[in-house]
């Protein structure tokens, strides 16, 4: 397990590392210490002028702020595109993933001729695809849900693949010894014995994907929660702008905390 | 001719990628439509050569290879500065990773509008960017490389009488290198990546990125696929020299 979660974290970009001494050691109140200083000194900062409106702006201004976009109905709008894109382009990927990744897995004939293109495009980072796929797709909905679903797909697969590759033989000699069929295969054994390193790659993948969302949306859109921060950059609001990256950052954490809970209550056993 | 079968074995995985360069190549000369998006496949070894030939790919990568080495050695001094700290002092663990684990919680490009804001569109904001993704890695290997030192190697510490810097010299820091290394190999690719992703959000300044985003507006497809092809190249290179230094200092350690 460990090797092979952490050949796939090496893989893996800005997503939160499964690791135990993170969270554990935040219980205690005296973790409190540094960020009610943090917002001390930044309250501090503010009252006493330090800086201009465009590089500092008090905590009470980011909450207005949420207040505002938030009633005017654009962030709802927003957030609720930027999520639909993910929840596409992360299923299709993730389906996608599995399937590749037990197809590359189980059968000698899909290593040998699918292989070297797997590899092949794995190298290319998602992001450095963004210009191609504009160019292909326009800027629509296409563009995003294809660009997701690359950044999904593969460290789904790979886990996939690392997962059923080390399936102990003899589970497999059973499910011939009773003439399964491949789906019976698929969701009797393979599934079942697999879906640790599976949903480790689904973590990675899901934070993966939520950065290039934001990033792609940055860059060309006209919805969604990354075109409302580069157009608060553009109307030097600094306030909306930190409103965008608070907002990001907590829907990223969520969602890992979500799989972590999904992969506890499917996976009790697993030591944490 | 079951000889010439089995030579062909080998060539099997080819199939298929050039199923889909041939795919591609007949889809460009369909019609104008389709060459606009589909460059065709010639066009892209011309402008391969051209992009040679004027300086732009060498200039442009040069200056992406650059500003990568630079926030890459940044972040990873303090990478490696912040988790020695927060390894061997309980003050500066309960003050710091509170702060760590919470802005790791922030997708890194999701930064840049706030980065742009502080620091403008130029060097120190990709500089910035790239160190924070060499940083996050480096900080979390070097700490746990650091506190899960084997106890047996601490009390041989602790019988040979040695001092604080001695046993971190001579017992902990050889002990926590291979952990420091992995975050070391994470730390490169995740660099290369937030160049890239750097230079196409700050468009100001040479890089790959850049070049990409200006083929774009031009509709350039041969450009971006050359691009993109450099992107990928370097990137595997710079892996690749990453773990050939991570197998050198292995090798070291014994």
């Amino acid at each position: 397990m460990n090797a092979s979660t952490s050949s796939i974290a090496r893989s893996s970009f800005a997503a939160g590392t499964p690791r135990r001494f993170s969270w554990a050691r935040l219980r205690s109140p005296a973790s409190l210490v540094s960020p009610l200083l943090l917002l001390a000194a930044w309250t501090a900062a503010t009252r006493a002028h330090w800086f201009s409106d465009q590089v500092l702006v008090p905590p009470q201004a980011v909450v207005d702020a949420f207040r505002e976009v938030w009633e005017s109905g654009e962030f709802p709008a927003d957030l609720k595109i930027s999520l639909f894109r993910l929840l596409v382009g992360f299923s299709l990927g993730s389906v996608g993933g599995v399937a590749l990744g037990v197809l590359l897995a189980t059968s000698e004939r899909a290593r040998v001729y699918l292989g070297p293109t797997f590899n092949l495009i794995r190298q290319v980072p998602t992001l450095a695809l963004t210009p191609l796929f504009i160019l292909l797709f326009g800027i629509g909905e296409t563009f995003k849900i294809v660009i997701i679903l690359k950044s999904t797909i593969y460290p789904v697969a790979i886990a996939t693949m690392e997962g059923v590759r080390t399936i102990p033989r003899q589970y497999l000699e059973v499910g011939r010894a009773y003439k399964l069929g491949a789906w019976a295969r698929f969701h009797r054994i393979i599934f079942p014995s697999s879906v640790a390193p599976m949903l480790t790659g689904v973590r990675i993948a899901l934070g993966r994907s939520w950065m290039v969302l934001v990033a792609v949306e940055l860059l060309a859109a006209d919805t969604g929660i990354g075109q409302l921060m580069a157009v608060g950059r553009q109307m030097l609001r600094l306030d909306i702008v930190m409103v965008g990256v608070i907002t990001t950052g907590l829907i990223g954490f969520s969602f890992d905390r979500i799989l972590v809970g999904i992969e506890r209550a499917l996976l009790p056993w697993k030591p944490r | 001719m079951a000889h010439l079968g089995d030579r062909l074995k080998p060539l099997r995985g080819w199939l298929v990628p050039l199923l889909l360069l041939g795919m591609w190549e007949y889809t460009s000369h369909r019609d104008a439509l389709h060459a606009y998006a589909f460059a065709p496949l010639e066009q892209m070894v011309t402008a391969l050569g051209e992009l040679i030939g004027n300086g732009d790919l060498w200039a442009n990568s040069v200056a992406s290879l650059e500003r990568t080495s630079i926030g890459l050695l940044l972040g990873v001094a303090a990478g490696i500065g912040v988790g020695v700290l927060m390894a061997f002092s309980r003050i500066a663990l309960t003050l710091i990773n509170p702060l760590y684990q919470s802005v790791r919680q922030l997708p890194l490009l999701a930064l840049t509008p706030l980065v742009g804001m502080w620091m403008g569109n130029g060097e120190p904001s990709k500089v910035l960017i790239i160190s924070l993704a060499a940083f996050y890695p480096m900080v979390l290997s070097t700490y746990e490389g650091l506190r899960h030192v084997d106890a047996r190697y601490t009390e041989v510490a602790r019988v040979f009488r040695l001092n604080r810097r001695q046993s971190f010299r001579q017992v902990q820091l050889p002990a926590a290198l291979p952990s420091v290394v992995a975050g070391l190999q994470q730390a490169v690719s995740f660099a290369w990546i937030a160049a890239v992703g750097s230079e196409l959000l700050f468009n100001v300044g040479p890089g790959l990125g850049n070049l990409m985003m200006i083929a774009e507006n031009n509709a350039r497809m041969d450009v971006i696929i050359v691009c993109t092809a450099s992107v990928t190249a370097l990137g595997f290179a710079m892996s690749y020299a990453a773990s050939l230094i991570a197998s050198r200092l292995q090798r070291w350690r014994h």
